[in-house]
Order: structure tokens, then sequence, then C-alpha cells
């Protein structure tokens, strides 16, 4: 669905686009696509406007019949009329507002659909570059504006010119002198409430970041309250608090000012509309050139035209508002996914898992800085293992994360069974390789569907239990509330970062690929555990290519090769043994892995388990 | 108030960013509870004085808006009558008036005239409501602030105990949301509700005094236009709560998916998270549809109403009242139904703040079980001063800890009746603990975990009071102090280190504002932290990121030492960290450690052999009771559970160096 908006709709205008036109002609395909509530709206808001500028007339109409003493059977006539008249204004106006807003939050829901499929085609990369805030307030913030642009927004633009000279010809029938002069007053209130609307928009803007940083600082003052209590923070932060509070109250009360000036200033419109009404029409009575019934008839014209024009200069700012939010949504839809399907992309029925890295160079986004990745050259021959090891930064991350496509790599560089990695299609690529990237994210579901995230739907339960199994996880899961059910991730309950990081594992294995990626994947997962889950992957995982990202030399000394980054590029590889007899990097990484490991790391674990078994012979 | 605005605008509908707990928002509180009401009266006498101008207001206000009606009839009567004419019987009561606004002075044309008399009545009325409106807000924006201050001081005094159980998000919304929503109580709800009340009664007996038939007639119409109102208001908010829930869940959907791309992206899950979002946003969409017909419902009928009305007023007019008469009924019943629309909306207002006042007071009800019980800080022992000691202490979590233990007596409760007695003897975390630290003596607590270690500092501190038994700082048992003068006696180095947001410096000084900055370096020099201080961009001025994801967690350690130090406090109380850290930061928090114990006394939670050893004496913990204690020593002398632990540890560390060599 995206695909037909994105690109090609849009950019087949000429030349070169401000960025405002790009996002309104985006707008505009969405508008096409709902054309049809469009017509029926716009129909709608004809027929409401003429019923709306009736109702005036057909006031005054009745009220001449009672002045000049017509027959009470024909007055009562007009008054039929004018209830006829009331009531089909009511249903048209229900049309016309329902027909608008309704087709806004189609408007919203198919944009926010796309947002969506977008955002889950773009690379690492761009989301390295934006902040998950950033993104959130574009779907969130921007596209509620964008919905205003088009619900109240049109409803009011496009309706109240209509109105007007619609009011306009009916006062006119009316005298054309006091027409005139009623409407002189017009653009200076929309102007007026204009320049109030932004002043209201910027001052609640105002308030609402008072409030929010209040919010922060009482979070701040609870969340620490132990350390606020052992020094004496009290006073201290209560003068703080005091700040904020005050400067809440101060915002507020700016906004609360502007707020209420708002119905007085709408108050003053008809104000002047109907003083004018009375001096100018009395003279015209008098002088016989206007009936009674169409003094009724302008104050009610006064009065019905006032919530228009007010809401008149609001509109003018939500469709600025809207115009911007919707530029700043079209920016994010208007990045090319870098990482996609080409035509020529092929599907290899089944992937045996040789990578192999020719001359591999990679940088982040910022050209002026060293590539993360420099000439590496690496074969894993199918159903081999490899160990990658170096210090932070080495760029060991990168390159694991770049054999599932996570990062663009150019062409000729990294090939899959020999297939450049850039012409096999990704869903069959990313079927055959897991990675269990450094950071154990869960999502807010059962566990269950967490480790079953990569299977389809309707996956038998046994694969599931099976690959927690071999995660060394079934038994904590057992140990939970709601055992498979139990809901994990933000909104479920904490796991320990092992268990995370286990969960992490079965989800991974239950893939079962030809190619495995771990990217320091045990970090937290006590000694024994993981041995146990080094076992049962040895077992498992004979026959196919496992990638082991590790800080700890112990992580990688039994694989087939290791090879040791630094600053992005390959300085030793080999195996443990050779490398060890080498005396080079690798050597030295170990020997101070196995000395502060003997130091602190041990001290502490020696006080606390040693203490437990003391305690427990003792006891 | 002749605006239609009022409460109609776009912008009132949804209140920018307000946030809302989703579970919270379900409960709703009657919106009138009269207990509650009068609680709320302390915090709204200081603007007695406000109050009763608001009140005093109403009545210019509301003449004010009978006036220009009468304006209008007064030139219509004399443009078709050539005078004022008096229909029913206020037309009569009202003559005088009427006679006066229709003799201009002299020099002025009588249109004129009026004309410029209804303008400066429209505008004085304009300005009035303004002022009203303002001093209402005002006022109640002051109440609100008063009441913040009162619900923060509130929570900072609470017992550890309690934010043990409460969610910090729900502490947020009590003092920031629930009081915004009381707040709203002021603006719009029950003043406006009231004064809505009475006047809409006012422009009923006018109606009825200018002409009872003509009222009857039109006022038929009052009951249907209230009833659809109240419906449609109710539908539409009804709607709007089930589009929040929903608008909530695709919000949080979107934040995860983005969160966690890298993983979406891996497991080729696109297409179903596609699927499930667009069911999710299905649904919220035709949610709005929903909310869509009942608000246009609600406009459409008010419009309806409006037209109808002139028509029945007409109709129902003919022959029994003339034109000006006609056009006063017009203007006043339009004036009446204002306030009928937002009158759901008003009552929907005070739901919301009764359920929020009722939350606050709930908050506010908790009483601090431990409080001070002395404001002076009392004369010390200066032999004494440095001393700790644990006289038969007995402590447990729950609810012995909290108000009722305070309520059946503070020192003695028995163990064998009222409300501390212990449910069965397993909950103790402490049994019977004693021990003495002289002035300057550095002690160990070893243990194993849930072993009590922690609660020791807890209760030293205070942060919670002890059961049974006592707990003596300086010789004075630590409930005669005041909290504040206790904690300035103890310095605690916290295992987790908590940063704030804010700089460096204040986050060594925590308050202390006599702390000047070359009293801060002195401290941050001595634990090794000024040079890693210095080399940031901002030096002691960098501002501390997200509790301090900028900083390292030896990095965090070692501030930590710089701001016990800094508060000098004679006693050290230090929770040694268990986490791994890299060998030379591990050094330099080593160095840190024996800095900060220096010249004081210090009682440590040790978990690094080499602080152990450093120390005076040893405590070993077992199940809340003192097991052994004595120096590293002694304690291998006696061969009791501190020497097994010992000897396991030598063996291990041999182990280790094997394995730790390369094969």
């Amino acid at each position: 669905m995206s695909e037909a908006v994105s690109a090609a709709g849009i950019a087949s205008g000429r030349g070169i686009d401000s960025p405002v036109r790009h996002a309104l002609r985006r707008l505009s395909v969405y508008l096409r696509r709902n054309a049809r509530y469009y017509l029926v709206w716009f129909f709608v808001v004809l027929l409401y406007v003429a019923s709306f500028n009736l109702l005036p007339l057909a006031v005054g109409w009745a009220i001449d019949g009672l002045v000049e003493g017509v027959p009470r059977a024909e007055v009562f006539r007009r008054c039929w009329i004018l209830f006829g008249i009331a009531v089909c204004g009511g249903v048209l106006r229900f049309y016309s507002r329902q027909l608008v807003f309704d087709a806004a939050r189609e408007v919203e829901y198919e944009i926010r659909n796309d947002l969506f499929a977008h955002l889950q085609k773009l690379p690492q990369s761009f989301f390295f570059r934006w902040r998950t805030g950033d993104l959130m307030s574009r779907c969130v913030n921007d596209l509620n504006s964008v919905r205003m642009l088009l619900g109240p927004g049109l409803l009011s633009v496009a309706q109240s010119p209509i109105l007007f000279v619609g009011a306009f010809l009916a006062m006119s029938t009316l005298s054309l002198k006091l027409a005139i002069l009623m409407m002189l007053p017009y653009p200076a209130f929309i102007l007026i409430s204009r320049v109030l609307g932004s002043r209201l928009y910027a001052r609640s803007l105002a308030a609402q970041q008072s409030l929010s940083s209040m919010s922060n600082f009482v979070q701040e003052n609870v969340a620490g309250i132990a350390v606020v209590k052992a020094y004496s923070m009290e006073r201290d932060q209560a003068d703080r608090f005091e700040e904020a509070n005050e400067a809440l109250r101060e915002r507020s009360l700016e906004l609360v000012r502007t707020s209420a000036a708002m119905p007085a200033v709408t108050g003053l419109l008809p104000a002047v509309g109907l003083a004018l009404a009375l001096w100018v029409g009395f003279g015209e009575i008098q002088a016989g050139r206007m009936g009674t019934g169409a003094l009724f008839s302008f104050t009610i014209f006064a009065r019905q035209l006032t919530f228009p024009t007010f809401i008149m200069g609001y509109a003018i700012s939500l469709m600025q508002r809207g115009a911007s939010a919707m530029q700043r949504i079209d920016e994010i839809l208007s990045v090319l996914p870098s990482i996609r399907d080409e035509a020529g992309s092929v599907a290899p029925d089944e992937i045996a898992g040789r990578i192999e890295f020719r001359g591999l160079t990679f940088r982040y986004d910022d050209a002026s800085r060293a590539p993360a990745l420099d000439a590496i050259d690496l074969v894993v021959p199918a159903g081999t293992t490899v160990g990658i090891v170096g210090p932070v930064g080495a760029g060991k991350s990168t390159l694991a994360s770049v054999i599932p496509r996570l990062f663009e790599v150019d062409d000729g560089q990294l090939f899959i069974d020999g297939i450049d990695i850039n012409r096999i299609q990704l869903a069959c690529l990313r079927r055959a390789i897991a990675m269990v990237p450094q950071d154990s994210f869960l999502f807010s579901m059962p566990l269950r569907d967490n480790i079953a995230y990569g299977l389809p739907a309707d996956v038998p339960f046994e694969r599931i239990e099976t690959a927690a199994r071999r995660a060394q996880l079934a038994r904590d899961i057992e140990d939970l509330p709601h055992g498979y059910e139990t809901l994990v991730g933000e909104r479920g309950i904490m796991l320990s970062g092992g268990q995370r990081q286990r969960t992490a594992l079965a989800r991974a294995l239950a893939l079962e690929p030809s190619i495995l990626i771990l990217d320091d994947t045990l970090s937290a997962v006590d000694a024994d555990t993981e041995q146990r889950i080094q076992a049962e992957l040895d077992r498992l995982f004979a026959g196919r290519t496992v990638v082991v990202v590790a800080s700890r030399v112990n992580s990688v000394r039994k694989l087939d090769q290791i090879v040791v980054l630094d600053g992005g590029r390959i300085v030793e590889r080999g195996s443990h043994a050779e490398l060890i007899a080498q005396g080079g990097v690798y050597a030295r990484l170990a020997e101070e892995q196995a000395a502060e490991e003997t130091r602190a790391e041990r001290e502490r674990r020696l006080v606390r388990e040693g203490l437990g078994r003391a305690v427990g012979e003792g006891a | 108030m002749s605006a239609p605005a009022n409460g109609r605008s776009p912008a009132s509908k949804t209140p920018p960013g307000r946030k809302t707990d989703l579970h919270e928002e379900e409960e709703l509180g009657r919106a009138y509870d009269g207990r509650l009401l009068l609680r709320l009266w302390p915090f709204v006498r200081p603007y007695r004085r406000q109050i009763w101008i608001t009140l005093l207001l109403f009545v210019p206000i509301f003449l004010l808006e009978l006036a220009p009606a009468w304006v209008v009839k007064v030139g219509m009567d004399l443009v078709l009558a050539g005078e004022p004419t008096a229909g029913g019987w206020a037309n009569a009561a009202l003559a005088g008036v009427q006679q006066r606004l229709a003799t201009p002075p002299p020099g002025i044309p009588v249109a004129i005239w009026l004309a410029g008399l209804y303008f400066s009545v429209s505008v004085s009325l304009g300005l009035l409501s303004w002022v009203h409106q303002v001093i209402m807000a005002t006022t109640g924006q002051y109440a609100m602030f008063d009441l913040r201050r009162t619900v923060f001081a509130h929570i900072q005094q609470l017992p550890m105990s309690f934010f043990d159980t409460m969610p910090v998000g729900r502490l947020v919304t009590r003092s920031t949301n629930d009081v915004e929503n009381l707040g709203e109580m002021f603006s719009q709800g029950l003043v406006a509700l009231v004064t809505d009340v009475i006047k809409m009664l006012g422009f009923a007996v006018v109606l009825f005094l200018v002409s009872p038939k003509l009222t009857l007639y039109t006022f038929a119409i009052v009951p249907v236009m209230a009833f659809a109102a109240f419906v449609f208001r109710w539908k539409v908010r009804e709607a709007y709560r089930a589009v929040r829930v929903k608008i909530a869940r695709i919000n949080t959907q979107i934040q995860e998916t983005v969160t966690g791309m890298k993983v979406v992206q891996l497991f080729s899950r696109e297409d179903r998270n596609l699927a499930d979002f667009d069911r999710m946003n299905a649904d919220h969409r035709d949610a709005w549809h929903q909310s869509i017909r009942y608000d246009s419902l609600l406009f459409s009928t008010i419009e309806v109403a409006t037209g109808v009305t002139m028509a029945v007023i007409i109709g129902v007019g003919t022959g029994i009242a003339e034109a000006g008469i006609l056009y006063v009924f017009i203007d006043y019943m339009q004036r009446f139904f204002m306030p009928l629309r937002d009158l759901s909306a008003k009552y929907s207002v005070m739901q919301s703040a009764m359920a929020s006042t009722e939350r606050i007071f709930q908050l506010l009800d908790t009483v601090p079980s431990v409080r001070d019980r002395v404001a002076v800080v009392p004369a010390t022992e200066p032999a004494a001063a440095g001393t700790v000691e644990f006289d038969h202490v007995w402590f447990r979590y729950g609810p012995s800890s909290d108000g009722e233990a305070e309520a059946a007596g503070d020192t003695n409760a028995d163990a064998s009746g009222g409300a501390a007695a212990p449910a069965d003897e397993g909950d103790w975390i402490l049994r019977d603990v004693s021990f003495r630290v002289a002035p300057g003596e550095k002690v160990a607590f070893v243990g194993a975990t849930g072993a009590g270690k922690t609660t020791i500092i807890k209760l030293l501190t205070r942060l919670y009071d002890v059961d049974r038994g006592c707990v003596r700082v300086d010789g004075v048992d630590v409930r005669d102090f005041p909290q504040q003068a206790l904690r300035k006696r103890v310095a605690t180095v916290l295992q987790d280190v908590f940063l704030f947001s804010g700089t460096l410096a204040r986050n060594i000084a925590l308050g202390r504002h006599d702390l000047d900055e070359l009293a801060i370096q002195r401290a941050a020099r001595a634990v090794e932290a000024h040079d890693f201080i210095e080399r940031l961009p901002g030096g002691y001025a960098t501002e501390v990121r997200e509790r301090g994801s900028n900083f390292s967690t030896g990095q965090r350690q070692i501030l930590s030492f710089a701001r016990a130090l800094a508060h000098g406090a004679p006693v050290l109380v230090l929770d040694e960290a268990t986490s791994a850290i890299d060998p030379t930061t591990e050094a330099a928090i080593q160095r840190g450690i024996r800095v900060l114990m220096e010249g004081k006394t210090a009682i440590a939670i040790a978990h690094r052999l080499s602080t152990i050893r450093d120390v005076d004496r040893i405590f070993v913990l077992v199940g809340g009771r003192i097991v052994e204690s004595g120096s590293h020593d002694a304690l291998l002398a006696a061969d009791g559970v501190y020497a097994r632990l010992y000897r396991l540890q030598a063996e291990r560390e041999e182990e280790g160096a094997l394995a730790a060599r390369p094969a």
C-alpha cells in the first residue's frame, strides 16, 4: 500500500520541489484515495450553507408576517417552514461534520499504517540516526496535527468562505448597505482570532512542558528516594520542587489569561455586527427601505457567523501546523529503504551457510570517520565455526550484523553460498540466519510468543519447548507464575539479564537456521549454564555455520577459527593454540583476562559462594 | 459568555498530551462527595476572598447578559410603536428603565445612542466575564500550587517501606495529573456548574416574568434538549474513553517495534506485525467513527433546537406579544441553552476530579511510620561521638514496621502481643542483634544474601524503625534524633549508585549548599574522581544524562565515594558493589574505599576480600543472627564459619589460578 504512495506517486512532479509542496502532494494522494467522502461532503456543505443562510431570512419573514398583521394561519405556515429549515439544517450539519471527520480518520488510519509499514522496511542505519522519541513524536503528535488539518481545519477553511459568500448574498437581499457594513469587521476578527489562537497554542505548549518537567522531577525524586533520605536532601529537593511548581503555576496562569480572553473576544464580534445593525437598521426601517423582520435576520446572521469566524482563525493555524507536521511525516516516508529486494534478487531453495567477505569495507553514516570495518577478507566454510574477538569498538558487532544484512554492504564484498548478499531475497536470507543480538530485546508478549517470534503463527508448542530446553531456559520457565504464558518485556515481569539472554537464544534456536550468529550473547549467563549451553550448541550445530562474537577469550577457544579485530581490521587469525603460540594481541588478551578473572570477579564470587557453602555445612 | 465556542473549540476536546494511567482511567468517582469537598476546604480557605469576589461578580454579569436584548427591544418598540411598549408584568416594572433607555442625551440620534449602548454593554460583559474567569482560574492555580506542595512534601517524608510497594509512576500521577484534574474542577467544574444552574434558573424566572404563556410553550422543548445533550455527551465520552485505550495500545506498539526493530527484521516478522497493527489501527478508527457520530449528533441537535425554538416562539407569540418581546425571548432562550450543552461535560469533569481528590487524600492519609519524635538535636556525650550500637535489635519487614507498631508503643512492643506479634518466627530479618562499634573502629559484615546485612544499614540510618530493641548513634537512640540530624552524622554509600539529573558538582554536593567548588574538588581528588571529571568536556559542570547512563559503573561508584567524603559525616556506612568492573577501576575503587574509611567509624557490607581483611572486626551474619565476630586472625583461630569460608576461598583461589592459565 505504502509503495503506491511513496516515491513513484509523489516524485512524478517536475523539477525540484519545496519540502512542504512535496509533503502536500503526498497528502493529496491520500485525499484522492478518499475522494468519495469528499465529493459527497462538498454537496452536503453546499446544501448546508443554503439552509444556514435561509434560516435568518425565514425568521425575518415570519416576524414580518407578525408585525404586518397577516392572517395568523399564514404566520404559522411561515413558522412551520422555519421549523423545517431548522431541522434540515441540523441534518445537513450532522453529515457535513461526520463526513469530513470520518474522512480525516480514514486518512489518519492509512498514513499510520503506511508509516508503520515503512518504518519496518528501514535499515538499522536509519534507527541510529533517528531517536525513538523523535520518531514517536512524528507518529503520534504530527499525525495528530495532520488529522486536525483534515478534520476541523479543512471543515472550516473549506466551509467558511462559502458560508460567508452565502451570508452576504442572503443579507444583501435585505439591505445591500447593511450587508456590506456587516461584512467589514470579519477579516479583522479572523486575524485577531488567529493571533490569539497561535498564542494559545504556544502557551498551552509551555504549560505542558512545565508539567512534564515537574513530572520528571518527581519521578527522579521518588526513584532516588533512598539517596534523598540518606543525604537529608529533602529540603533541597523541596526547594527545587517549589521552583518547578511555581513555573508550572505561572505558565498555567498565562495560559488561563489567554484562553479566558477567547470567549470575550468572540463575544465582541456579534456586538459590533448588532450595533451596526441597530445604528443603520433603524434608519433604514424608519425610511421604509427595510422591514422589521430584516433587523431580526441581521441579528441572527451576526450571531450565526460568530463561530465560523472564530474557528476560521483557529483553522488557519491548524492548517499551518498540519502542513509542517505533514512535512515531518513526509521526511520519514521519503527515506528510501536502502536494504530491499531488487528486481534480480534470487531465492535459493536452501542456504548451506558458506560466508565469504571479500575486502569488505563498511563505514557508518559519517564519511569523515574511519571505517568500522576495513578490508575484511574472511571465508567461513559451510558448517564451520568462527570466533570474533577484539577490544571494545573494534567492529565485532558490525561484522556480525552485516551477515543478515542489517547494514548496507556494497556489491561484491559479501557472499553467502557464493551469491552476493545484495542479490539474495531478504526474507530468504533472514530465514536462513538466526542472530542473537547483544541487547536481548524482548517484546511485551507471553514468553512462548517471544520464543516463537520468528516462527509461523500455527507452530506446534513442542517446537517452542524444545528451543527453551536447548537454551537452558525450560527450568526457569517452570518457576514462573504462568509458565510459558508469563508476560515479559516492558509491561511484563522483569527477567534477569541471564534469563533474557537465554530467551533471546531460544528465539534464535527455534528457527533452526543454517547460520547462527551469537553477538556476545551469554555475558550475563553464569559459567555453569554457559558450559551447558555450549555443549548443547556443539551437538545441535554440528554441520552448521556458527559465528560467535565474544569479548572473552574463553568463549571462542574451541572454535574452528578465530579472528582478532582491532580498529576494524583483522589483525590476527588462526586457532586458539596458534594464536596463543603467536604471542600477539590474542595471547595478551587471554593473559589479561585470566589475570582479571583471578582478581576481582573471583574474589567476589568466592566470598559469596564460599560463605553460602560454609554456612550450609555449619548449620 | 455569548460565545458558542465555549467548551466547543476543537482544542478543548483533546487536552494536549494529558497523560492518564490507563488502569486508573476506568475508576470514576461520584460527581459529588461532601466529605471530600470538605477536606478540600483547607486548600481553598486562603482564597476565600477571591471566591467571594467571583460570586459577587456573578450578579453584574447576569444583569449585563440581560441588558443587550432590552436595548434592541426598546429600539424595535421605538421603530414600530414610537415608544417603548409594556407587554408583561416585568415590562411594567421596567417601564422607567425603558424610558431612560429610549431617551438619548441631547444631540445624539437615538439610533446611534442605542447602538453605542448595545456595544458598550456587550464589551463590558466580555471584559467582566474575562475578569471573572481569570480570577476563578487563578484561584484554582494557586490552590493547586499549594496542594502539589503538600503532596510532594508528604511523599518525601514517607518511610522507605512505603516506596517498596508503591510504583513510582503512581506517585508522579498523584502530584501532577491528579492535581491537574482537581484544578479543572475550579475552572470548569464545580463553580461553573453552580453558576450555570443559577444562571439558567435566572433566565427561566425572567422569561416567565416577561411572558408566562410563551415561557410555558417554549420550555416544552427544554427537557428534550437536556436529555439529548446529556445522552450524546455521555456517549461521546464513552466512545472517547475506548479511543484512548486503543490509541495508547497503538502507540505502545509503535514504540516497541521501533525499539526492537533489529529483532523484527532479523526474524522477518514485518508482515505479521503489519497485519496486527492494521487490526489495532482499524479498531481505533472505528471507535472514532462511533465517537464522531455522537459528537455530530450533539452538534446538530443544538443547531436544530436553536432554530426550532425560534419557530415556536414566533408561532406561539403571534397575537400575544409584539416583535420586541419576541426578540428578548429569542435572545434569552439562546442564553438559556448555552450552559445545557456543557452540562454533562462538566459533570464528567467533576467525576474525574472527585476520583483524583480521593486518590490524593488516600495518599495524604498515609501516616509516615518513621517520624521525628523530637525537633531539636539531642545533646550527645562527646566521649560517645562516633559510636554505633545495636542493642538486642529485632526487625522484620511488612506491616509491623508500619503505623500499627508505632501505635502499639515504640520501643517495647512485645513480640507475643500487640500488632508487632509475628505470624511465624520465620519472618524476622534480624534476631536479637547486638554489637557496639567504637569511634574510629572499622567493622565488616559478611553473610549470604538475605542474612540481613543490608537491613542493618537501613536501621542505622533509620530508613526503617526497629521492632524491638534499640539502635544508638553517639550514644543516643536514633529515634531521638530528628531524621535529618541523624543522617548528617551517618554517610551512606549504597550499592546501586543513583545519580540525579543536573551537574556532576551537584551530584557530589547533594543539596549541601555550603560546599563550595573547592570542597567538592577536594573530595573528588581524594577518591581519584578528579582526573576523569576534568577530562570530561564540561568538567564538574557536565550534565548527568538519564540517571548517569553517560558514566560507567565504576565511575558512578567513585562518584558516590566523593559524595560521602564531601559530606564528612563521622560515621560511614558502605554497601560494597558486587558487580564486575575492569581491573584498573577496581584498584581505584579499593584505594577510594580506604581513603573514605580513614579516621571514621566505618561499617561495611563487604564483598571484596581485601576490604574484609583490612577491617578491625568482622561480624558473620547467618539468618539474621550474628554467629561470630572478631578480627580476621581471631576468627581463623576460632575455626568456625569464617574459617571454613576462608579455607574454601584459598582452595578456590588455587583452582582459579590454574584455570586462568592459558591452555
